[in-house]
């Protein structure tokens, strides 16, 4: 009992912390983390295996780790995650150094004929189907700073074409275990593959962007096309040329890019693990671009990989081993059982929705993490298949950080690439036209698994 | 003799620091950059005056706002990543001014013309300048003191590493009271005039 009340009081003075901003957030897990293996485990417990369990150093030496169809440990460190993580930003800074996605903002831009419309249209498709592989930061970033840079030369307001952006970014991520934090946890946590993912998110994802591509088009269009008669006269754009400064490297880092979509959609064919193929793509990165732009341009890759993050999820992992091995996270699926009175149809609603409000405010991938624990008891109690419960909290944790400018990472950076380019985008703003498309979604969601689960 | 001079100011609410500051721009013949001109300078298209004067040397709102690396959402940080941009580009053009807070101590801390300078005062002096302006009485006057002050610590100490008022942060703190506020700037005058004449 003390050792839960321990592990509760390190784990919500971590998630206060986060919120706070006083300090970075990788410290905040990781001291939370420290106090959890020392104060939870070493002082109340007095369980060395527990700590030895929960680092789960050990995952490195087990074959099922790099090759083979396999189930993390329930708690601890989750290296899959973190392994892949690191694997996917290295092959990501390889490929925005070699301009790869400048180049393919600007050859669409180029191709829809600098019409507004049109390209809001084309960058919210670039925008999901790029999400689906990488990681929505990167997505965005690159985005909004060409949708910044096409806006200052064609006279438009940037910040609708950057909503939907960062919106899009959002849903194309939860279609893929790589997308979001969020799916690799829940993917890499429950043995789920990435064919598991777009046959189960993937197509009401498909569905949602229909919608969102109708309803954003729908809100935007008169804006953009008065601008573009406004501005009148041809533009004069950059070339997509420009973006390449070498061809080599340029070349290589989109093969290394195709190779890298090609193991992670046959991955459960060839039975490599996330983790493996991370090593494998950060790898061919950091060979190909030492060979075609020399050993400089690796270093400058390795000091661009945002370990923070990294050490983030170490300490994350940690924390929430703290809550699940002293039998909190128990309790948690306990009460929600009881809310529910073992209703099925009621436990997916109260994941789906408590995930997507929570994930409006507060950082989803903590919440993720925890909750996985969660649905797994539920799961296990109810002699439910964890499927439908994995994805209702994928959907949720995805899609409802889409509602306010702070729900999901990609939302923070999109809207601070839009200030810092000359348009601030407040609350008010944001949550206009966010908020509505959040609802469709997440309606479109609860519909589609009543239907196709229930 | 120093070609350029840069003065940061960090002033108490009712120390009378703008007065002081005021006199000081005017005796040197530079401009003074507080919250109309530095609206007036970062004002744009997507920076509206009402946005700036809203955002202007506030704290952040912590339950509104996150960071992702250099990245936040916050207009408060961006209102003031802009103002400080706007300090950096003043003071690389050559121009001398005079900064009223907006963390100018810390944003312009590397430059060798920077002089920093932070006015306090003792709460009977900044009460009755705070009466005296506002029209309060004591009871409003100490709330106004206490929330404006609380609001532009939060403001410095989430930018800057050295801690809003501490002398350890300035080149020099003093109290306005001591001397009244016109012989106060008359004191810093010569002591700006002393650090010009050094090489």
């Amino acid at each position: 009992m003390f050792a839960q009340i321990v592990a509760i009081c390190i784990f919500l003075a971590m998630f206060m912390l986060i919120i706070l901003d006083k300090f970075e957030r990788h410290y905040v897990t990781l001291g939370s983390g420290a106090l959890v293996l020392v104060l939870v485990f070493g002082i109340c417990m007095r369980s060395m295996s527990a700590i030895w369990e929960t680092l789960n150093f050990g995952a490195f030496f087990e074959s099922s780790f790099w090759y083979g169809a396999s189930e993390e440990s329930t708690a601890g460190i989750n290296w899959s995650t973190v392994v892949f993580i690191a694997g996917m930003m290295i092959m990501v800074e390889g490929l925005g150094k070699a301009g790869f996605f400048r180049w393919l903002c600007l050859t669409l831009a180029k191709l829809v004929r600098y019409r507004t419309v049109p390209l809001l249209i084309c960058f919210m498709a670039l925008s999901a189907f790029l999400a689906m592989f990488i990681d929505s930061i990167t997505v965005v970033l690159f985005l909004a700073t060409v949708t910044l840079e096409l806006a200052q030369t064609m006279k438009f307001d940037p910040v609708p074409m950057i909503l939907s952006e960062i919106f899009c970014a959002n849903l194309g991520g939860a279609a893929t275990m790589c997308g979001d934090p969020p799916n690799i946890i829940i993917g890499t946590s429950l043995g789920y593959t990435f064919f598991d993912f777009i046959e189960n998110t993937g197509v009401v994802v498909a569905v949602c962007f229909v919608l969102i591509l109708i309803y954003f088009t729908f809100c935007f269009r008169k804006e953009l096309k008065r601008a573009e008669q406004a501005n009148g006269g041809p533009v004069t754009c950059p070339e997509p040329s420009t973006a390449i400064k070498n061809k080599a490297a340029f070349l290589s880092s989109a093969v290394v890019f195709l190779i890298a979509v090609a193991l992670l959609i046959t991955h459960a064919q060839t039975e490599l693990t996330v983790a493996f193929i991370g090593v494998i793509v950060a790898a061919l990165t950091l060979v190909v671009l030492g060979l075609t732009s020399g050993k400089k341009s690796v270093i400058e890759i390795m000091r661009g990989v945002d370990y923070q993050t990294l050490l983030f999820f170490i300490g994350l992992f940690v924390s929430v081993a703290g809550l699940e091995k002293t039998g909190v996270l128990n309790v948690i699926a306990n009460f929600i059982m009881s809310v529910s009175q073992g209703n099925i149809a009621v436990i997916v609603i109260i994941i789906l929705w408590v995930s997507a409000i929570t994930s409006a405010f507060v950082d989803n991938i903590p919440f993720a993490a925890t909750m996985i624990p969660v649905i797994r008891a539920i799961a296990a109690a109810e002699g439910m298949d964890i499927g439908v419960l994995a994805w209702a909290l994928s959907l949720g944790t995805d899609l409802g950080g889409n509602a306010t400018p702070i729900g999901a990472s990609a939302n923070v950076v999109g809207t601070s690439a839009s200030a810092k380019g000359g348009y601030p985008i407040g609350w008010g703003r944001y949550c206009k036209y966010c908020v509505p498309a959040t609802i469709i979604v997440m309606a479109a969601s609860t519909v589609y698994l009543f239907l196709r689960y229930l | 003799m120093k070609n350029q001079i840069i003065i940061a100011l960090g002033r108490e609410h009712g120390s009378g620091g703008h007065y002081i500051a005021d006199m000081i721009a005017k005796e040197f013949g530079i401009k003074l950059y507080d919250k109309d001109s530095i609206e007036a300078e970062i004002v744009s298209d997507g920076y509206s005056e009402e946005l700036i004067r809203k955002m202007d040397e506030k704290p952040v709102n912590f339950f509104a706002s996150r960071r992702v690396g250099k990245y936040s959402n916050s207009l408060e940080v961006n209102v003031a990543e802009k103002t400080f941009a706007m300090l950096r580009s003043k003071a690389a053009s050559g121009e001398s001014f005079l900064i009223i807070g907006r963390c100018g101590e810390q944003v312009l801390k590397d430059n060798p013309n920077l002089i920093s300078i932070f006015i306090c005062g003792n709460q009977q002096f900044k009460l009755m300048r705070v009466m005296d302006k506002l029209g309060v009485d004591a009871e409003k006057a100490i709330e106004e003191i206490k929330a404006v002050d609380r609001s532009r610590k939060n403001y410095h100490n989430y930018y800057c590493e050295t801690k809003w008022g501490d002398a350890r942060g300035y080149d020099m703190t003093i109290k306005s009271d001591v001397l009244g506020c016109e012989e106060t700037a008359k004191m810093l005058i010569a002591y700006i005039r002393s650090f010009m004449e050094q090489e």
